[in-house]
C-alpha cells in the first residue's frame, strides 16, 4: 500500500494540473462561447451578426477587428494595396469591375449583396471559393439579417442606404414563417405609461435618463424608435434586467484617479490628453490623462436594477405598452409636446431641450458618437454590439 | 477444439454474455418505445433523473472511447511484440504480448457494456436524434453487431490458444491480425456514425432531407480522416497503456528481476508509442484539413474561432508527449553503459524541444482589454503574432519530431563501439537499404512532380500563381538528392557522414526554408498552404526513414560497450510513463470534445437542429473537468479490471505449483 499510495497522490495531481490548464485557459480566453443574436436591420445589428451568428469573422477580419486570415480583410488595412481600401469604398471599384464582365449594370451595394447571394460569382484572387451561402444552413440567415450585414459592410467607408439593397429571390425565399408574435401578459395602458415614463417623480420616471422625440435625459440610449428595432423580449429584459445586455455605447467604466477617487459613469469619448464621462447626473466630465491611475470596464449597467420591485404589475405594463408605441413616425407624429395633456409638463421639457441641446454641442466637442442612439443587440452574455441605429438615420448618413 | 471449450468459463465469456444480455435488453426496449410511440407525446429530450442528458451521454461515450481504444490499441501492441518476439526469437516479447491479451479480456467486457449503456443512454435521452439517425444506419447497427461476435470469438481464440500454437506462430499471429482487421473494421462502422453528424452526405440540399444510400452515409468526407487518426491514436494509446502499466509494476515490484522485466516493458511501451506518435501530427492535419474543406466555417471554429483556446490545451498535450517522451529516453540513456558520450547533445535537444513548444503554444490573438491592446501597440504582438499561424505551427511540430528522432537514434548508438563497415554487412543489407530509401526518394520525387504540375485552378488560384509552386517542388527535389548523397556515403563506408548530411539538409529545408516560406505562401496563395504542409511532413519522414535504415545497418553486428541494466532506472522515469499514457488520455478526451463540438447547435451539422437547452459550447473549464473525471473514472475501473485479471493468473501459478 505504501508503495501505491504515492501513485495515486501523482495520479490526481496530473489530473488537478489539467484541470487547472483547463481553469487558466477558461480566465484567459473570455469564458464560453456563446451565439450573438442581434435584432433589426441596421448597421450595428449587421455587426453583430458579422462578429457573432453570421460567423464571417472566422474567415474575414475588419481592419484591426479579428484575426481571420483566411478570407480578405473587409476593412482598411495594410496587407496588401489591392485590398487596403475598406469594404464599402473597395465595393465600388469592384461594381465596376461586375458590370464589365456580366454587361450589367452594378452598383457598389449590388456587388455586396452579390457577395453574400451568390460569393462564387466573384472570387477575390489569391483566395478560394470556399464562402458559404450565408442564408442557408447551418448559418441560415434571415433576409433582414443579410440586409443588416448589407449595411454594415456598406458602412466601411461607403454609403449606408437600405433602399439600394435589393435581395435576390433565393435569399428570400429563405425566409422561414413567422411564429406567433409575442404578446405581453395583458394589455397595459399607453397614455398612463406615457405619463409614468416622463413623470421624473414616478417609480419609472424613466425620461431622467431616456429621451424620446428630443425630451429627456441623454444618460441612456434615446428610445424614440425602440419598438421598430427592438422585439417585446428584448425590451421587457432591458427593463428588468438592464445589466444583461448592455447597449454598445453606454458600457460603464470605473476610473480611479491618482489620488484615489473612484468615478462612475458611461464613457463618452477619449482623445490624447483626456477621457470624457457621463456621470449619472447627466453631467459630462472630462478626466485628464495623467489624472488617471486606473480605467476598468463594468459589467454592470448604470440603468437602476430595482424596477421589477418597485413598478406594480400594471405600471410596468402600462410603460411597456408606451413604449411599444415607439416605432418613430409615432412618436414624431404624436410629439408628447403637442399633446394637450402634457402642455405643462411641456414647457418644463422645453427646458430640458435647451439643457439636452448644450450637451449635444458637447458631445460633438469631445468627438463622442453617441448621439447616434446605440443599443446592444446581443443576446449573448459577451458580446457587445449595438443596433438601435435605425434605418432612416442611416440614410441620412 | 474441445480443448478450447473446456477452458472456458463463465467469467472468461462474461463479455459476450453482457453483450448479449444487454443487446437483449435493448431490442426489448426498442420494442417498446415503438408500441409506446403511438400512444405517448413525441419527446425530442429527456433528461438523467433530472440531469443534464449532453454530460451524460458524454461521459458514458468518452468512458466507451477509452477503453474502446483500449480495446482496439492494445492487440495492434500485442500482436506487433509478438511479431517481433518471431523475429527476435526473444521469449520475452511473447510473454510481454501473452500478458497484454489477458487484460483484453476484462476490458473487453467493460467496452461492451459502456457501448450497450450509451445505446441505452442515446436512445432514452436523444429519441429524435437517434430516430433521424437509425432512419439512416439501422442496417450498419446489425453490420456493427456481427462484426462484434466475430471480434469476440477471434479474441478469445487469440489468447486461448496461445500456448497450443506455440510452434505454429504463423496461423497465431494471423489470427491477431485478423483480430485487429475486425476491430478496425467494428470502429470504421461506428466511426461513419460519429462523421456522419460532422459531415452528413447523401443531403438533397434544397429539402435538407437524406436521399442517399446506406454508403453514400458512411462514406462522408471525414470518415477516412477520422478512421487515419484513431487507428493511429489507438496505437499510441495502446503503447501508453503498456508503458504505465509497466512503470506501476516496476514501482511496485519486490525483486531485481520483475523491476528489470518491466524497465523492459515500460521502454517497448514507450518505443511503439513514440512510433506510432510520429505519424498522428499528420494525420490529425489530414483531419483538419478535410474538416476545412468540408465546412470552413467549422473548420475556422476549429483553429481560429471557438475552439482555438481549446487547441492550445491539446498542444499542450501534444507537446508534453513529445518532450516527456525525449525526457524517458534520456534517463533510459543512464542505464547504457557509453551513453554517457552523447549526454552533452541533450541539451541542445531540450533547448530546440523548449523553443518549438514555446512556439507551438503560442495563440494568435489573446483577448486583450485597450489598455493592454495600447501598451502592446495593437491587438497582436508585433513578433509573436507570427508565431500563432500556421506556418509557425508547421515547421516546430516538425522540428519537435525531428528533435525526439535524434534522441532516439543517440539512445540506439549509446552503448555501441565497435562497427562493422556497411560494405561487410552482406547482400541483404545492401538490398533493403535500397528499397527502404529508395521508397522515401519515390514519395519524395512524386510529391515534388505533383506540385511542379499543379494547376492554380485546382486551388481557385490565378495561372501566375504557379510560381509560388516552384520552391516548394525545388525543395523536394533537393531532398531526393540528399537521400541519395546519404545512400552514397552509406555504401563507401560513411553512413554517419550521409545521415549527418540527409538530417541537417531535411531540417533546414523542413523547419526554415518551407517553414518560412509558408508564410510568403500564406500571403500570395494562401489554399497553397496545405501543400506547404505535406511537403514538409513528407520530408520529415523520408529523413526518418533512410536514416534509420542506415541506422540499422550501420550497427548492425556491432560491439557493444556492456549490456543495458534493465531495472536501474529511477522512480521518476517511471512517473514520466505513467503521464505520459495520463497526458495521451486526457488529450484524447480534449480532442474528442472538440470535434463534436465542433457541430455547435447541430446534432447533424446543417440538416439536424439541437434545440435543446444544452445547446451550447461548454466551456473550456467544464470540458476539462468532465475529461478529467472520466480518465479518473476509466483509470479506476482498469485498475479493477487488471487486478482481477491477475487474480486469475495467480490462482494458476498456485494450482499450478501444487500440481
Amino acid at each position: 500500500m505504501k508503495r501505491v499510495l504515492p501513485i495515486v497522490i501523482f495520479i490526481f495531481a496530473v489530473l488537478a494540473a489539467f484541470v487547472y490548464v483547463g481553469q487558466v485557459v477558461t480566465d484567459i480566453s473570455g469564458g464560453g462561447v456563446a451565439t450573438a443574436v442581434a435584432e433589426g436591420v441596421s448597421p450595428e445589428a449587421g455587426e453583430a451578426i458579422f462578429f457573432g451568428k453570421g460567423k464571417c469573422s472566422t474567415c474575414h477580419s475588419v481592419g484591426d477587428e479579428g484575426s481571420a486570415i483566411r478570407c480578405p480583410n473587409l476593412g482598411e488595412n495594410n496587407i496588401a494595396a489591392l485590398l487596403s481600401l475598406p469594404i464599402g469604398l473597395r465595393a465600388t471599384e469592384r461594381a465596376a469591375l461586375r458590370s464589365e464582365q456580366t454587361g450589367e449594370h452594378f452598383s457598389a451595394t449590388d456587388y455586396l449583396v452579390e457577395s453574400l447571394a451568390e460569393p462564387g460569382a466573384f472570387v477575390v484572387e489569391g483566395f478560394k471559393n470556399e464562402m458559404p451561402y450565408v442564408y442557408k444552413s447551418p448559418i441560415g440567415l434571415s433576409p433582414d439579417e443579410v440586409k443588416a450585414v448589407v449595411l454594415y459592410l456598406q458602412s466601411q467607408g461607403g454609403e449606408v442606404d437600405v433602399a439600394q439593397i435589393k435581395l435576390p429571390d433565393v435569399i428570400l425565399a429563405s425566409q422561414k414563417e413567422e411564429s406567433e408574435p409575442w404578446q405581453p401578459y395583458f394589455a397595459g395602458d399607453p397614455e398612463n405609461g406615457m405619463e409614468l415614463f416622463f413623470d421624473e417623480e414616478s417609480n419609472a420616471g424613466c425620461a431622467r435618463c431616456h429621451t424620446v422625440a428630443e425630451k429627456g435625459g441623454k444618460v441612456g440610449p434615446e428610445l424614440t424608435t425602440v419598438s421598430g428595432t427592438r422585439s417585446p423580449q428584448y425590451i421587457v429584459e432591458s427593463v428588468l434586467t438592464p445589466s444583461a445586455v448592455i447597449a454598445s455605447g453606454f458600457e460603464s467604466i470605473l476610473i480611479i484617479t491618482n489620488d484615489e477617487r473612484y468615478l462612475t459613469g458611461i464613457k463618452k469619448g477619449e482623445d490624447e490628453q483626456s477621457v470624457s464621462m457621463m456621470l449619472d447626473s447627466g453631467e459630462v466630465l472630462k478626466v485628464s490623462k495623467e489624472e488617471i491611475k486606473e480605467v476598468a470596464p463594468q459589467e454592470t449597467s448604470v440603468m437602476p436594477s430595482g424596477f421589477a420591485d418597485d413598478l406594480t404589475m400594471t405600471e410596468f405594463h402600462d410603460v411597456l405598452a408606451f413604449v411599444l408605441t415607439l416605432d418613430g413616425e409615432q412618436a414624431i407624429g404624436g410629439d408628447a409636446g403637442d399633446d394637450e395633456e402634457n402642455d405643462e409638463d411641456g414647457d418644463e421639457e422645453g427646458d430640458d431641450e435647451e439643457d439636452d441641446a448644450e450637451a449635444d454641442e458637447e458631445d460633438e466637442g469631445s468627438g463622442d458618437d453617441s448621439g447616434e442612439d446605440q443599443e446592444d443587440a446581443d443576446d449573448s452574455d459577451e458580446s457587445d454590439t449595438d443596433t438601435e441605429k435605425d434605418v432612416s438615420e442611416g440614410e441620412e448618413t | 477444439m474441445r480443448y478450447l471449450l473446456t477452458k472456458f468459463t463463465f467469467k472468461d465469456v462474461s463479455g459476450i454474455w453482457i453483450f448479449l444480455i444487454l443487446s437483449g435488453i435493448g431490442i426489448i426496449s426498442g420494442a417498446f418505445s415503438v408500441f409506446g410511440a403511438e400512444t405517448a407525446d413525441v419527446v425530442d429530450y429527456r433528461t438523467f433523473f433530472g440531469f443534464d442528458p449532453r454530460t451524460t451521454v458524454w461521459i458514458i461515450a468518452e468512458l466507451h472511447l477509452m477503453f474502446g481504444a483500449f480495446v482496439l490499441g492494445v492487440p495492434m501492441f500485442a500482436v506487433t511484440v509478438e511479431y517481433v518476439g518471431v523475429l527476435t526469437k526473444e521469449e520475452r516479447y511473447d510473454r510481454l504480448a501473452k500478458d497484454f491479451t489477458r487484460l483484453l479480456s476484462a476490458s473487453f467486457a467493460l467496452t461492451a457494456a459502456l457501448g450497450g449503456l450509451l445505446t441505452f443512454a442515446l436512445f432514452t435521452l436523444y429519441p429524435k436524434v437517434m430516430t433521424f439517425m437509425s432512419g439512416i444506419f439501422h442496417e450498419s447497427f446489425y453490420i456493427y453487431a456481427f462484426f462484434f461476435f466475430g471480434e469476440t470469438f477471434v479474441l478469445y481464440f487469440y489468447y486461448y490458444s496461445w500456448d497450443r500454437l506455440k510452434n505454429r506462430k504463423g496461423i497465431h499471429i494471423s489470427a491477431g491480425v485478423l483480430l485487429n482487421i475486425i476491430g478496425l473494421i467494428i470502429m470504421g462502422i461506428s466511426n461513419s456514425w460519429a462523421t456522419y453528424m460532422m459531415s452528413p452526405s447523401g443531403i438533397d440540399p434544397e429539402t435538407m432531407k437524406f436521399t442517399g444510400t446506406l454508403m453514400d452515409a458512411i462514406w462522408n468526407p471525414l470518415w477516412n480522416p477520422l478512421n487515419l487518426h484513431r487507428i493511429l491514436g489507438n496505437a499510441v494509446f495502446g503503447g501508453y497503456v503498456a508503458g504505465a502499466y509497466a512503470a506501476v509494476k516496476f514501482l511496485t515490484a519486490q525483486t531485481e528481476e520483475d523491476r528489470a522485466h518491466y524497465d523492459w516493458m515500460g521502454y517497448v511501451g514507450n518505443f511503439i508509442a513514440i512510433v506510432s506518435l510520429l505519424f498522428l501530427p499528420f494525420a490529425g492535419y489530414y483531419l483538419g484539413r478535410e474538416v476545412y474543406s468540408f465546412s470552413p466555417i467549422m473548420g475556422n471554429n476549429m483553429m481560429g474561432g471557438a475552439f482555438s483556446w481549446t487547441f492550445i490545451i491539446q498542444a499542450i498535450g501534444i507537446g508534453s508527449l513529445l518532450i516527456l517522451g525525449n525526457f524517458y529516453l534520456w534517463m533510459g540513456m543512464g542505464r547504457i553503459p557509453g551513453a554517457e558520450r552523447y549526454q552533452g547533445f541533450i541539451k541542445f535537444i531540450l533547448f530546440i524541444l523548449t523553443l518549438s513548444f514555446a512556439i507551438w503554444l503560442t495563440p494568435h490573438n489573446l483577448p486583450l482589454s485597450s489598455g493592454e491592446q495600447l501598451q502592446m501597440g495593437g491587438q497582436y504582438h508585433p513578433t509573436l503574432k507570427y508565431f500563432g499561424l500556421m506556418p509557425a505551427k508547421n515547421a516546430v511540430i516538425n522540428f519537435m519530431i525531428l528533435g525526439t528522432f535524434f534522441s532516439f537514434l543517440l539512445y540506439r548508438r549509446g552503448n555501441i563501439s565497435k562497427t562493422i563497415p556497411f560494405s561487410k554487412q552482406g547482400a541483404g543489407a545492401k538490398i533493403w537499404t535500397l528499397i527502404f530509401t529508395g521508397l522515401a526518394f519515390a514519395a519524395i520525387l512524386w510529391y515534388g512532380e505533383f506540385l511542379w504540375n499543379l494547376d492554380p485552378k485546382e486551388l481557385d488560384l490565378p495561372p501566375q500563381k504557379a510560381e509560388v509552386f516552384s520552391l516548394a517542388a525545388w525543395c523536394l527535389i533537393g531532398q531526393a538528392f540528399f537521400i541519395v548523397v546519404a545512400v552514397v556515403f552509406t555504401f563507401k563506408d560513411q553512413g554517419k557522414i550521409g545521415q549527418a548530411i540527409l538530417f541537417t539538409y531535411t531540417v533546414i529545408n523542413t523547419v526554415f526554408i518551407l517553414g518560412i516560406y509558408g508564410f510568403v505562401v500564406m500571403a500570395e496563395a494562401s489554399p497553397f498552404l496545405r501543400n506547404i504542409a505535406v511537403a514538409q511532413w513528407l520530408s520529415m519522414l523520408s529523413c526518418i526513414i533512410a536514416v534509420l535504415t542506415i541506422d540499422i545497418f550501420l550497427f548492425r553486428k556491432a560491439e557493444h560497450m556492456g549490456a543495458i541494466r534493465w531495472g536501474k532506472m529511477s522512480a521518476v522515469s517511471q512517473y514520466v510513463l505513467l503521464t505520459l499514457f495520463i497526458v495521451a488520455l486526457l488529450t484524447m478526451g480534449i480532442m474528442g470534445f472538440i470535434r463534436s463540438g465542433l457541430r455547435e447547435n447541430w446534432h447533424v451539422y446543417g440538416v439536424l437542429q439541437d434545440t435543446s437547452e444544452w445547446a451550447f459550447t461548454p466551456t473550456n473549464l467544464y470540458a476539462a473537468k468532465v475529461i478529467a473525471f472520466c480518465a479518473l473514472t476509466f483509470i479506476i475501473m482498469m485498475t479493477i479490471a487488471f487486478w482481477l485479471s491477475e487474480l486469475g493468473e495467480k490462482k494458476k501459478v498456485v494450482t499450478t505449483s501444487n500440481s
